[in-house]
């Protein structure tokens, strides 16, 4: 399987003119295709902003990010949102979703984005929706489902731009075990069975049980590297 | 699905947004309503000058206009006069004579315009038979009779069936004085002219002045005011020789009014939505600011940033246009019954009639502004959204994200 993702010495350091703080520190990673990797480390370790710099929601102060030997950091602003759209899925800890849609209509906001016909939206957010189980919940507004539930509609809408890979910083972060489970095995079968690549910052024991491979973090370095 | 989401932001703050839409609503009312009442004051100050004193088109001849001398009179006048009463485009014609003089009664005088008229074609082309509030326009063949303003007879100290006389330059350039019974009392809507303008019958005056059946002025009454350039023009080619005007250039003041008023409309409007805007720029920049992380997280999914801006200009589109058909509505509810019942300003009746304006004011409402006034708010609201709109647009996804 080929690499998906190549980070070369990266770094990220704030106020570098005052008190300068290494969040990403020269880091060498390569993700492959298909795998279900957890990056783990105590608070502040710098999972988030790796995270950031591999889905190009940030520049380096140092150091490339290559998504299949595209440099997305010599990127401008407006040509990485368009490379976002169409490669990346995005799961966030919280504020997911778009209040005022409903479940199918924030799957489907993204292919709107993209362009996708009327017609073949709806039907490819309704079949992700079923997919993550939330077939009786597709013109539930956010507000009316649970934590959980957004979520699976957060997944559901990452995978809705069929993306190269699916990023998501600390996805259950504000779940209860029940949903947290659901989750990951949504995630797990979504890897297993259609080869999605999934990267997640985590603290979460749970989370770091189920994954392949766990990368930790300390200080903005990666200290350790572990497949499974 | 942009217009969706711009739609549905608008509601998730009630409260506010219902303010604004509310202000938007008002101040669109009020701007509308205070053009409609000026438009009133104005229209109705224009006919009553056209029914006072005007008329629509006048004829003189052009040596009477600068010095009012008696001999100059209008040539063939009588003829034009004929001519004019078959024209399928007037609806009355008045033959006048019209000198200045004195009148005088046992205790006062005061300087008057004296109009020899022939009172059956002068009802139908001025107002001021149905101004009457006290005795006759003139009763059967009775001669040297007089009918004067209300106010002048309160001047005069005198009433009605009282004698007064009147001193004028004859034709000769003779101080010449005629007897005059007051047969009828008026009261115009303009108080000036009340105590300025006599009315006398043609023949009396006539016979005073020397003047034979000459004319000093003829006064045109169209079917429809709207035609009065055309007629005028088509009138100022068949007579040549003398001076056609229209009521414009007679009263070139009023012109100048009625020209601005649209203007002024533009200026109104435009005051007022220059203060809303501020308003709807601090509702814009509130309603982004509280979502930055959802702002965030829209650009890291992959909307860009010509959407984000076409989004939040669509927010403020549609908020402030949903002001819009409130306000008109409003106005048109407002002003629709105003103009029925008009506006009672009889309070100032002193101040409003020596400016000739009446004690009612009806406003007009010109349906033709809606759309301007339209378009110039949704202007509005596009330049409120754009300071908010950069905001937006310089949030870093990954920072707004975890804003808290």
């Amino acid at each position: 399987m080929g690499n998906i993702i190549e980070s070369h010495h990266l770094s990220k350091t704030y106020n570098p003119d005052t008190i300068p703080v290494h969040a990403v520190n020269k880091v060498d990673l390569t993700v492959e295709e298909g795998e279900f990797t957890a990056l783990v480390g105590p608070s502040g370790s710098g999972k988030t902003t790796l995270l950031n710099l591999i889905g190009g929601l940030d520049y380096p102060t140092h150091g490339e990010v290559k998504i299949e030997g595209v440099d997305i950091t010599k990127m401008s602003e407006n040509k990485l949102i368009d490379f976002r759209l169409k490669n990346i899925g995005f799961v966030f800890q919280a504020y997911n979703l778009i209040p005022v849609l409903t479940a199918s209509e924030n799957v489907e906001f993204v292919m709107l984005l993209q362009k996708t016909p009327k017609n073949d939206r709806e039907k490819r957010a309704k079949q992700l929706l079923t997919e993550v189980g939330l077939k009786d919940k597709l013109n539930k507004r956010p507000a009316e489902l649970s934590g959980g539930q957004q979520q699976r509609v957060a997944v559901a809408r990452a995978l809705a731009s069929k993306p190269r890979f699916i990023l998501a910083d600390e996805p259950t972060a504000n779940l209860d075990s029940a949903s947290t489970e659901n989750l990951l095995e949504i995630m797990a079968k979504l890897n297993k069975e259609d080869n999605m690549t999934f990267i997640f910052s985590t603290h979460d024991q749970r989370v770091i049980d189920k994954a392949r491979r766990v990368v930790t973090l300390v200080d903005g370095k990666i200290v350790s590297d572990t497949k499974k | 699905m942009l217009f969706k989401i711009a739609w549905r932001n608008i509601w998730r703050n009630r409260t506010r947004s219902v303010v604004v839409i509310a202000s938007v609503a008002v101040g669109l009312f009020a701007g509308m309503f205070m053009i409609a009442f000026f438009q009133g004051a104005l229209v109705q100050e224009i006919d009553s000058m056209v029914e006072t004193q005007l008329s629509h088109i006048q004829f003189h001849n052009p040596a009477f206009i600068d010095d009012k001398e008696v001999n100059d009179t209008i040539t063939a006048g009588g003829a034009i006069v004929g001519r004019l009463k078959k024209d399928h485009d007037v609806k009355a014609v008045s033959g006048r004579l019209i000198t200045t003089g004195m009148i005088s009664s046992a205790s006062t005088a005061s300087g008057v315009e004296i109009h020899g008229i022939i009172p059956e074609d002068e009802k139908s082309v001025s107002s001021v038979s149905r101004d009457l509030v006290e005795g006759a326009y003139f009763t059967g063949n009775k001669k040297n009779e007089i009918v004067i303003g209300e106010k002048l007879a309160a001047k005069l100290g005198v009433k009605l069936h009282n004698k007064i006389v009147l001193t004028f330059q004859s034709k000769t350039g003779d101080l010449t004085a005629g007897s005059f019974r007051i047969a009828g009392l008026f009261r115009s809507r303009n108080s000036t002219f009340d105590e300025m303008t006599v009315f006398t019958r043609f023949d009396d005056l006539a016979a005073l002045l020397g003047t034979g059946n000459g004319l000093h002025e003829i006064a045109v009454v169209l079917k429809e005011g709207q035609r009065t350039d055309a007629v005028a023009g088509a009138l100022k080619k068949e007579y040549p020789s003398l001076l056609v005007q229209t009521w414009t250039e007679l009263s070139p003041q009023m012109a100048l009014l009625t020209g601005i008023m649209d203007q002024m409309m533009y200026i109104i409007i435009g005051i007022i939505l220059l203060a809303l805007m501020f308003g709807i720029i601090n509702t814009m920049l509130m309603a982004v600011l509280e979502r930055q992380r959802e702002f965030g997280m829209l650009m890291a999914i992959g909307m860009n940033k010509p959407r984000v801006f076409f989004m939040i200009v669509m927010e403020s589109v549609m908020l402030t246009c949903a002001g819009i058909p409130v306000g008109i509505l409003f106005t048109l509810i407002t002003v629709g019954s105003l103009a029925r019942h008009g506006i009672d300003l009889s309070a100032f009746s002193k101040a409003l009639s020596q400016y000739g304006f009446s004690n009612f004011i009806y406003p007009v409402l010109k349906r033709s502004m809606f759309l301007p006034v339209s378009l110039m708010t949704a202007f509005t609201a596009v330049i409120s959204a754009i300071y908010p709109a950069i905001k937006a647009l310089r949030f870093k996804p990954a920072e707004a994200i975890h804003k808290i």
